[in-house]
């Protein structure tokens, strides 16, 4: 899981260019949107869902699950351990 | 200060629109068009704020004197009164002339396994389109603002549906998010205005008749993560029941690094934007402050 966590933080710094940000200052557990997080946006999650469906081959259909997957990067990580077809 | 932001709902309340649907049955649309010239619009341009901002679009970026700029606000205000009536008399079953300018791009696109982006901006009377353009192939998905009235969505649905046409409206959640990225992976076509900023600050500024203005990324950046084709369409009153629909492909280098590809792609809708805008001066309607720099007097002609 962690090594999953690790290749998602470098995949979504890339794809969003969070050039500022480094991997060690990159909280798992941060919330995603809010302010104290990293503070992303529809664009930002438009981004990781492209990421998620050619990285892991994910097609995230049911648009009610989406709050609860893109709270932090630990759960995208535990969606994507579930669901992955790459 | 005037606003930055638009207030992003059609005006006018349920009944409002209700009373103006039954009417518009029974009534001829120039009647409605004489009454709004005669006794709404000097009231709105009293009233608005709308007044000033369209004075300084015509005066500043397009170059108008001071008394065409006057009286080019008088009749942009008419020309939006009309484009509302015309709206609603398509909810009341009214039918327009509509010419289209190079349809060929449109139905090449539908005819390709992938989906395809169309981007519209405020000019003109866009919703026309959707009773326009046919395409069997694919279903055609519309980003619509998600704080329109009720009465204005409903009618759109009624009415769209039966062409295939789907509304996706623009929440506060993330559910259109996903819809819109099923559409495009699906092969659908996704339409959406790509000139006002709305739910996602970021933007990219352009070189917009003569001054800086600020664009939402948000049409440019789903387009070009997905390597879609794109078009614009952009819809024009030409007579009093009349438009002309341009469908316009815009260009970009799929092989480039995405920074690039959505700043070639933007810049060319940008270009077609302007070139549409200064054929057809008068039917600008983004009333709030679009532009970054404070304006410059232009040279009067």
């Amino acid at each position: 899981m962690e090594q999953l966590i690790n290749d998602l933080k470098q995949q979504i710094k890339e794809v969003l260019n969070l050039e500022e940000l480094s991997l060690e200052d990159f909280d798992a557990d941060a919330p995603l949107f809010a302010d104290e997080g990293i503070g992303l946006d529809s664009i930002d999650v438009l981004e990781i869902i492209v990421l998620l469906e050619k990285q892991y081959g994910i097609r995230l259909a049911n648009p009610k699950e989406g709050k609860a997957i893109f709270k932090s990067v630990r759960t995208i990580a535990e969606y994507v351990q579930a669901n992955r077809k790459k | 200060m005037a606003e930055r932001e638009w207030a992003g709902t059609t005006y006018g309340n349920e009944w409002m629109h209700k009373w103006l649907i039954r009417m518009l049955r029974y009534i001829d649309i120039r009647v409605l068009y004489v009454f709004a010239a005669i006794f709404i619009i000097p009231v709105c341009l009293l009233l608005n704020p709308s007044r000033g901002i369209a004075y300084r679009y015509f005066r500043h970026r397009i170059g108008f004197g001071r008394m065409k700029s006057a009286w080019m606000t008088y009749v942009n205000h008419c020309l939006f009164s009309q484009v509302v009536i015309d709206k609603f008399a398509m909810f009341a079953g009214k039918k327009f002339n509509v010419e289209i300018e190079n349809n060929e791009s449109f139905l090449e696109l539908a005819r390709q396994k992938e989906g395809f982006v169309q981007l519209s901006a405020h000019v003109g009377n866009y919703e026309i389109a959707g009773y326009t353009l046919e395409c069997k192939e694919k279903r055609l998905n519309a980003l619509v603002f998600g704080g329109e009235k009720a009465s204005v969505m409903l009618n759109r649905n009624t009415l769209f549906s039966s062409r295939g046409i789907r509304m996706i409206a623009a929440g506060t959640d993330m559910s259109y998010l996903f819809e819109l990225d099923k559409a495009l992976t699906d092969g659908e076509i996704v339409c959406m205005s790509a000139d006002r900023i709305l739910r996602s600050p970021k933007h990219i500024e352009c070189d917009f008749l003569g001054a800086k203005a600020n664009f939402p990324l948000g049409p440019f950046s789903l387009a070009t993560m997905h390597g879609l084709n794109v078009l614009a369409m952009n819809v024009m009153k030409t007579a009093m029941r009349s438009y002309k629909i341009y469908v316009t492909p815009l260009p970009y280098d799929k092989s480039a690094p995405r920074k690039e590809q959505i700043n070639q792609l933007s810049k060319a809708y940008v270009a077609e934007l302007e070139k549409q805008v200064r054929r057809y001066p008068a039917q600008w309607y983004n009333y709030f402050e679009f532009w970054n720099t404070t304006p410059t007097h232009a040279p009067e002609k």
